[in-house]
């Protein structure tokens, strides 16, 4: 196939859309690297994709540029690790390299140990209750039976 | 093989425009935004569903991967919003429907109506071929001169 079938059967497009296979990326690949004109026309194509799209672009609401940031801010903060630095006045030096603590969150993350651990506490809270309830009435029942008893006792007397 | 395991494959190969320097989600989200929005609109015309993949585009760890991707950062900003779309989209159709499959209407073999089928309804050259009873180089070949026609107009 020459540059100008290449060109007009359409897998440049295809490629750049993300819709070519495996083997059509790798045709591409290759006659991108070999032909400088194909190289040419995926850089007009570049272009004219970005003005197509640009056309029907829609302008997104300002929170979710807003959740974007917050987002963002959260991946770099997971993402960073410590590093240990072998000269303290380096790290005086430099206050920037310590991880940013985000103060606007009201959310609060725990480990999920936390959930197991309340829901023990929750089931026995509720067994206590129930067992001091159980042995309130009881004594109660118990304290009745003994005037009950005693009453008796002194009026056989 | 899906669209952003290609992404990330091309990622690994550099050929032209490589961008100097890397951006960050927010500064690609400023210049890209509005473009991702509009792509991802003509695939879930729902707001609310499309605020969400939009958010899950830019706050996406492949967006990271653009910063060496071969081409231009637009082209990386359009596979990626479309492919999160179109997966988005596969759910909510999954959810719904028992298959997610083209309509009989349509017959039209437009390169109007191929672009729509490819690029916004997330299907394949070779499924558009099947159902519009065209060979998958005719399926290709509207695609270029559907951006032709676009190019000349």
């Amino acid at each position: 196939m020459n540059t100008e079938e290449f060109i007009k059967s359409g897998i440049l497009e295809s490629y750049l859309l993300g819709l070519a296979s495996r083997e059509e990326q790798e045709l591409v690949q290759q006659r991108m690297l070999d032909d400088p004109e194909i190289s040419a026309y995926v850089s007009g194509f570049e272009k004219d994709i970005l003005h197509f799209f640009d056309a029907k672009a829609v302008s997104p609401p300002q929170d979710v540029r807003e959740i974007v940031l917050l987002r963002s801010k959260k991946g770099s903060t997971h993402k960073k690790k410590h590093v240990f630095s072998r000269n303290p006045k380096q790290e005086k030096n430099n206050p920037g390299a310590y991880l940013e603590v985000e103060v606007s969150d009201t959310y609060m993350k725990v480990h999920k140990y936390w959930r197991t651990a309340f829901i023990t506490v929750f089931i026995l809270s509720k067994i206590f209750l129930i067992a001091g309830l159980y042995y309130y009435f009881k004594s109660s029942s118990q304290e009745q039976e003994l005037i009950r008893l005693k009453s008796q006792i002194q009026q056989q007397k | 093989m899906n669209e952003l395991e290609r992404i990330n494959r091309n990622t690994e190969q550099h050929f032209i425009n490589k961008p100097a320097g890397n951006l960050t989600s927010l500064e690609i989200y400023d210049a890209y935004g509005a473009m991702a929005y509009g792509i991802i609109l003509q695939i879930i015309p729902q707001p609310h569903l499309a605020q969400e993949v939009l958010i899950s585009v830019f706050s996406s760890p492949q967006l990271q991967s653009c910063n060496s991707y071969p081409f231009t950062f637009a082209v990386c900003i359009i596979k990626l919003a479309r492919a999160k779309a179109v997966e988005a989209k596969r759910k909510l159709m999954a959810a719904s429907l028992p298959a997610f499959e083209i309509s009989n209407e349509a017959a039209d073999k437009s390169p109007q109506q191929i672009f729509d089928l490819a690029f916004c309804q997330g299907f394949s050259p070779e499924e558009v071929a099947v159902k519009l009873n065209m060979s998958k180089s005719e399926v290709l070949r509207s695609l270029h001169t559907f951006f032709k026609l676009h190019r000349d107009a």
